[in-house]
């Protein structure tokens, strides 16, 4: 079946709204065990967790300038200002199923708005609050179940590839940035088996669904360089920088046979992306620094993601694009029913 | 009314002054309720009321919702179900459908006229002003030969049922009606919350609506068409009220759902924009109406339609359905001739009757009406959907001489009709029955032949003695099951 531009745009983009939504949700769980394990009265529990979290502060701190574990969690699950939070990431998602929605299986739709619809009742956030760790199991047993529909319920065809590619591109992006923010840790000398450090590392493949799979690969306690190795380079392990991408050029490989020649350009950044996970070793990630390796990987993804909307999702440049859209919601209501 | 028919407190349940739908005004259950009215009687209050809330969360789950016209971007409700299912017996069916079948004939052979030969006009059966004066006239369709001759591929026009019982048709909807994916899904939540009750009956299915349209709208597709045409449907997007029903359909269909920007127009043809370049495209189910099809052609600042559209329509290189300017046939000044015009064009005497209308710009009734506005329902013949309707006697009186400024300023604009005491159907309010008005939405499907899904959509003016049944107004829905011949087990 041929797939519209707007449709296949759509499906990209509800992907990575619901696995950016799950990895949300993985950090909203590992904040607990960080309070937990910290431990430290001394150390402020919010400086802790931010090279988990990524850039929060600003945002939280227009809000709270002194700000608490609550206050923060606040901010990444339900504060609907900020456009990063789990609220407005399933808010998004399921504005992007239903304008495809006749693409959907009806098990896909429904669990995507049940998903949405349940995280907008009244006193979530009291109830994550009282049972953090029952929120996020059911939200992210909830969102996992999304992805798991879209694999059994819908044919695997060209709309489905662009699913795949969606959330492979985004797991592909918030790993590395995640990665990125903890290279300081590589630069202290603190490396003490039980120090901070090894909870943070835990914390940090926690925060990628990859502990398990970590300790059955490795059978070793956590170490700074044998993570990296791990979430970086390991090929078979689906929570990977090196299987993600691979797994991303695989979908646009699929698209673009379906859609002849035009995928040569987003094509070949991600085959770029590929080589270098494919071919390095650690200590020549280290040796060039982690974040400058992790950097080339980024701008690979962002030319591949540019060039994707460039060959599928748009034919003619749209113009005034904000100001139709306003416009069209307006006709779009006006139209008399019957 | 506690007579050994009438059970326990769940049914005690007022028939009223009205026509009610499942009691006779004895409160004796008809024939064809009896056997549902015992499976009633065998519940609790309690779990009519566990039933009618995992219905409403079934709906609330698949979002089945429908987007409050005008209201703020997002805003979605779902249409309130009422659990109690409205039925039809196989007789009153066959006459709704004779009746239907032959409005729909008589009103296309019209529209067919009207935008060629003008003969009923030249004839001066019908006032010429009263149909090129419609806005749903449109002079830029005429002359123009559509596929089999077909202006109104769906129809869905209201019924209602009197102090008789007798049913009337109260308006049609030609242009874009809407309501059709409610009587499948109606069906489908009524089935799992409630299965039991339709043990008893033999009901007519009601799933096979999509498919039907979708063989009525390949059977229009232009002759150059080669093999399977490809067929679309056309959405004014999310933020329409009716969006749910455009997914519904196309997804039932197995078509493409489009919005305007996703199609073009190139050297008379239509295409799509699709991942591996253009594709021609040649039905157009739109859900879009007239004014918004194309910029080029009407409203130039909509960005709903496809410019150029009209063109390539014209050149017969694209189908749409419904026909462009069928709205004339459904004008509610056009409906008080619909009599009229199936006696002119089948010579038959219409089977369903159609209720008493006063046109302003005929001078008996313009007195009628000034005279009379507090008996009767006005209504805005440019309105739909409940808008800009009087009900005079349920009107303030400040009310009745603001519609009446109104009339003598734009005569065309408005009709009078007597109020009707619409028929009631018990409905779950709060803990117990209380009867509501409803009337009965059919949908008929126009292609190479009719054909009528057996049911509808049963709307009820939900709030206590409300006669408006539209969604946009407050009005909630019912399965509505049409009953093959045998008949329950009768008696009660």
């Amino acid at each position: 079946m041929t797939l519209l531009c707007r449709v296949a745009e759509n499906l990209f983009w509800l992907s990575r709204y619901i696995e950016r939504a799950v990895s949300i949700v993985r950090v909203l769980d590992v904040t607990a065990h960080l309070e937990l394990d910290a431990g430290d009265p001394g150390t402020p529990d919010v400086d802790f967790w931010i090279p988990l979290l990524g850039p929060v502060l600003p945002g939280v701190a227009a809000q709270a300038p002194q700000p608490r574990p609550e206050d923060i969690r606040y901010f990444l699950a339900f504060d609907a200002d900020n456009s990063g939070s789990l609220i407005s990431c399933l808010r998004n998602a399921r504005g992007a199923a239903r304008r495809v929605r006749d693409s959907l299986s009806s098990e896909m739709w429904e669990q995507i708005n049940v998903t949405y619809l349940r995280l907008e009742e009244p006193n979530r956030f009291v109830q994550l609050e009282e049972d953090l760790h029952g929120f996020s199991r059911q939200t992210r047993d909830s969102l996992l179940l999304v992805q798991g529909l879209s694999e059994t319920t819908l044919a695997h065809d060209e709309a489905w590839q662009f699913l795949s590619l969606g959330m492979y591109l985004e797991r592909t992006d918030g790993l590395s940035r995640l990665l990125e923010r903890q290279s300081h840790l590589l630069t202290s000398d603190a490396t003490s088996e039980y120090g901070y450090d090894a909870v943070r590392w835990l914390a940090v493949l926690r925060s990628a669904g990859s502990s398990e799979a970590y300790s059955r690969y490795y059978s070793l306690r956590v170490q700074p360089v044998r993570v990296l190795e791990f979430l970086l380079l390991n090929a078979s392990f689906p929570q990977t920088l090196s299987y993600s991408v691979s797994a991303a050029w695989h979908a646009l490989e699929a698209i673009s046979q379906e859609s002849s020649a035009r995928s040569a350009p987003p094509l070949r950044a991600l085959v770029r992306a590929r080589a270098s996970l494919e071919h390095a070793s650690i200590d020549e990630v280290l040796e060039m620094g982690l974040k400058e390796f992790l950097h080339g990987i980024r701008a690979n993804i962002a030319e591949a993601s540019d060039q994707i909307a460039a060959a599928y999702f748009r034919f003619a440049p749209e113009g005034n694009r904000h100001h139709a859209v306003a416009r069209a919601a307006q006709l779009m209501a006006a139209q008399q029913q019957q | 009314m506690t007579s050994s028919a009438i059970g326990p407190d769940i049914f005690a349940y007022d028939v009223g002054e009205f026509w009610d739908e499942m009691f006779t005004p004895e409160c004796i259950a008809r024939p064809h309720y009896a056997s549902l009215v015992r499976e009633l009687r065998t519940l609790s209050p309690g779990e009519v009321e566990r039933r009618q809330r995992a219905a409403d969360l079934s709906f609330q789950a698949r979002g089945i919702t429908f987007a409050v016209n005008q209201a703020a971007e997002g805003a979605e409700k779902i249409m309130p179900f009422d659990l109690v299912p409205r039925i039809i017996t196989a007789e009153e069916w066959r006459k709704i459908e004779l009746g239907l079948e032959q409005r729909v004939r008589a009103l296309n052979l019209f529209l067919d006229d009207i935008y060629h030969h003008t003969r009923i006009l030249r004839a001066g059966v019908i006032p010429v002003d009263v149909v090129l004066g419609s806005r749903g006239y449109v002079r830029e369709v005429h002359d123009l030969d559509v596929p089999l001759g077909v202006y109104t591929h769906v129809v869905g026009s209201d019924l209602v049922r009197d102090s008789s019982g007798d049913f009337y048709v109260l308006e049609d909807n030609l242009r874009t009606p809407s309501g059709v994916s409610y009587v499948v899904e109606n069906r489908r939540v009524l089935k799992r919350v409630w299965s039991q009750i339709f043990h008893d009956y033999d009901v007519r299915p009601v799933e096979g609506y999509a498919q039907d349209l979708l063989e009525v709208l390949r059977a229009v597709a232009p002759e150059d068409a080669e093999g399977e045409p490809t067929v679309v449907l056309l959405t004014p997007g999310v933020h329409n009220s009716a969006y749910f029903e455009h997914a519904f359909l196309a997804k039932g269909m197995g078509v493409q759902m489009v919005e305007g920007t996703d199609l073009f127009v190139d050297d008379g043809f239509v295409y799509m924009r699709t991942t591996s370049g253009p594709e021609r495209v040649h039905v157009i189910y739109r859900r879009v109406d007239d004014d918004f099809l194309d910029p080029l052609a009407f409203r130039s600042d909509s960005i709903l339609g496809v410019p150029g559209l009209l063109a390539s329509h014209r050149m017969g290189n694209v189908s749409i359905a419904n026909g462009i300017g069928a709205g004339v046939a459904d004008d509610k000044a056009v409906y008080a001739y619909v009599p009229t015009i199936i006696r002119y064009y089948l010579d038959e005497d219409p089977i369903l009757p159609t209720i008493k209308t006063y046109l302003p710009t005929v001078r008996e009734d313009f007195q009628f009406i000034m005279d009379h506005i507090d008996e009767l329902v006005v209504k805005a013949v440019n309105e739909s959907g409940g808008y800009g309707m009087l009900i005079g006697p349920h009107a303030t009186s400040a009310e009745r001489e603001a519609f009446k400024v109104r009339i003598r300023a734009n005569p065309r604009g408005y009709i009078a009709q007597p109020t009707l005491a619409l028929s009631r159907h018990p409905c779950w309010v709060d803990d117990h029955f209380e009867g509501r008005h409803v009337d009965l939405r059919p949908f008929v499907l126009y292609g190479r032949n009719l054909k009528i899904t057996p049911g509808g959509l049963t709307r009820v003016a939900l709030r206590s003695g409300s006669l408006v049944v539209n969604s946009s107004q407050g009005g909630g829905g019912k399965d509505t099951w049409v009953l093959a011949e045998r008949i329950g087990d009768g008696g009660v």
